[in-house]
């Protein structure tokens, strides 16, 4: 393996991570504040992918408007996620297990939506600074790449600070930590858990345009990355913003070393098996603290 | 202040209390003694709206409230500290309260205003202790801040459920020295205990609760009696079969 190789194999296997990153990040915003793990996140990802390049490449609107469409449809999904099958299912007193399977048929309901209506295509969306690349020690990376890494830390340190200085964001902590206690002070628990599933909507749709320049966007894409993201947020915690995006890194980047260093077959193969190991030497994840809060 | 009428209530489609007439006047402190399973923390969540109501009325100033939600019960004025004390474990002390000062801040126009400061002085523990997660702290001061939560929201009302359950003598007592000072400012409470010689050293009246229904009522005279605290003892003793 040479030097290059090397350097570029850790490129991309960044980019892929933060990639990962972003979609375990709306994925831990979901589990912090509402204890529900959401098997939507990817197809919420699509959702905003395909919105912005509708807005985009279909109506011609100037791209950074697409952008904020597609954003602004992911937190539109949350919400509707919320009020449409979360909200039912809990005052039917459903279980951790039926509201998993509730969201796991919304993505599948997703898929199949944007099959019938954008067909198998995929859908290429320009990237911020179009296809320009950077040169790193003879490799390459797309600037697009960087952007997407610098706003996923940009988008982890606004989390940070929303729930540890802000009094919404303390509420809504309140509300997951202990839904009865909230209750009793106050807290509207419906309210905050509707505005967490916005949240992680925006975060998703966000994930998704800034995904869609670096993969093929196509309807069954959803799945595939809420389990790279579930991942990636399970080797962080589940909870914490911070530890989503480093446990998509690490995914990422061994998911690209083994690609190099034994053979591309074996990249799920590789990735999947660090994710056990570590589930059974550190349940909690590499950033959990009982599994509830992380930094 | 609050009142019940013929008030049901139970789990699911089954009811644990049955009928429960219940007043708590202006500035009055009213206990409601009972064998385990009577159904006093029943009472509790039905009153602060986290159990529905099955038949039956609650009213606070004579309006009724069953069918509000609970976090509505706060902002009317009803604070609870709820048995197992339900705090945020793993924010700060400062979080817990803060967060209950920012719901107190929506009540306006509160006979009782306690300030942040005001209610440090009350619990001089948690000076010092400000940024540590409450999950560490010991039982009886989990049970103060608890009780500090509840203040901040400005109640006119704060519901007691089994404050001194599982604490130290030398904790209870500080307990109900906080009660007392509470009842000086004329704050209505509605305490549930176990321990019967504290709830009447706390309250002006009761009430006994057994197997889901008020089974006495005692005035202000009749529970100040030492042979009252014997013969509940005993009745208990009899209930527990």
């Amino acid at each position: 393996m040479t030097f290059t190789l090397l350097i570029q194999s850790i490129l991309a296997g960044l980019t892929n991570g933060f990639v990962y990153g972003l979609i375990g990040l709306g994925i831990a915003v979901a589990f912090r504040g509402a204890r529900i793990i959401n098997a939507m996140q990817g197809d919420v990802a699509l959702i905003g992918a395909v919105m912005a390049y509708s807005a985009s490449v279909s109506f011609g609107l100037p791209m950074p408007v697409g952008f904020v469409i597609g954003v602004v449809a992911g937190g539109l999904t949350g919400f509707l996620v919320d009020r449409l099958m979360i909200r039912p299912t809990l005052k039917r007193r459903g279980s951790e297990d039926s509201l998993l399977l509730v969201t796991l048929g919304g993505a599948f309901a997703v898929s199949a939506a944007v099959l019938l209506y954008f067909g198998r295509d995929s859908y290429p969306i320009p990237g911020i600074g179009g296809n320009d690349i950077v040169d790193v020690f003879d490799a390459s990376m797309r600037v697009h790449a960087i952007w997407l890494i610098v706003i996923s830390l940009a988008v982890v340190a606004a989390l940070r600070w929303f729930y540890a200085k802000t009094l919404v964001g303390q509420a809504l902590l309140a509300a997951s930590i202990d839904p009865e206690g909230a209750l009793t002070l106050g807290i509207n628990v419906g309210r905050m858990r509707a505005l967490t599933f916005g949240l992680g909507g925006l975060v998703g749709g966000l994930a998704g345009v800034l995904v869609a320049p670096l993969i093929n966007i196509q309807y069954e894409m959803g799945l595939l990355l809420t389990l790279k993201g579930f991942a990636a947020a399970i080797l962080g915690g589940l909870s914490s913003p911070f530890g989503a995006i480093f446990g998509g890194v690490l995914l990422g980047l061994v998911e690209s070393l083994a690609v190099v260093t034994i053979s591309s077959g074996y990249k799920d193969v590789v990735s999947m098996t660090l994710l056990i190991a570590i589930m059974i030497v550190l349940p909690q994840g590499l950033f959990g603290r009982r599994g509830r809060l992380g930094g | 202040m609050l009142a019940t009428r013929r008030l049901t209530a139970g789990y699911g489609t089954v009811p644990v209390l049955f009928d429960v007439d219940l007043d708590v006047g202006d500035g009055e402190s009213v206990a409601i003694v009972g064998a385990n399973g009577a159904g006093k923390s029943t009472l509790v969540r039905t009153i602060c709206g986290l159990l529905r109501v099955m038949g039956g009325e609650i009213t606070k100033d004579g309006r009724a409230i069953q069918s509000e939600p609970p976090y509505r019960r706060a902002e009317l004025g009803i604070a609870v500290v709820l048995e197992g004390r339900h705090l945020f474990d793993e924010l700060s002390l400062e979080s817990n309260l803060r967060i209950a000062e920012a719901q107190g801040r929506k009540r306006r126009e509160a006979r009782f205003d306690f300030r942040f400061d005001e209610v440090l002085e009350l619990f001089p523990f948690m000076k010092g202790r400000m940024s540590a997660p409450v999950g560490v702290f010991s039982g009886g001061e989990q049970q103060m801040v608890a009780v500090a939560r509840a203040l901040l929201l400005k109640p006119e009302l704060l519901i007691l459920d089994e404050p001194s359950t599982g604490l130290a003598p030398k904790v209870v007592r500080e307990i109900v020295g906080v009660i007392q000072a509470l009842r000086k400012k004329g704050m209505s409470l509605l305490l549930i205990e176990q321990h019967i010689a504290v709830a009447a050293e706390c309250s002006d009246r009761a009430y006994v609760l057994s197997l889901g229904k008020v089974v006495q009522q005692l005035d202000q005279h009749s529970w100040h009696l030492p042979s009252t605290t014997d013969a509940l003892a005993r009745a208990y003793l009899g209930n527990r079969t």
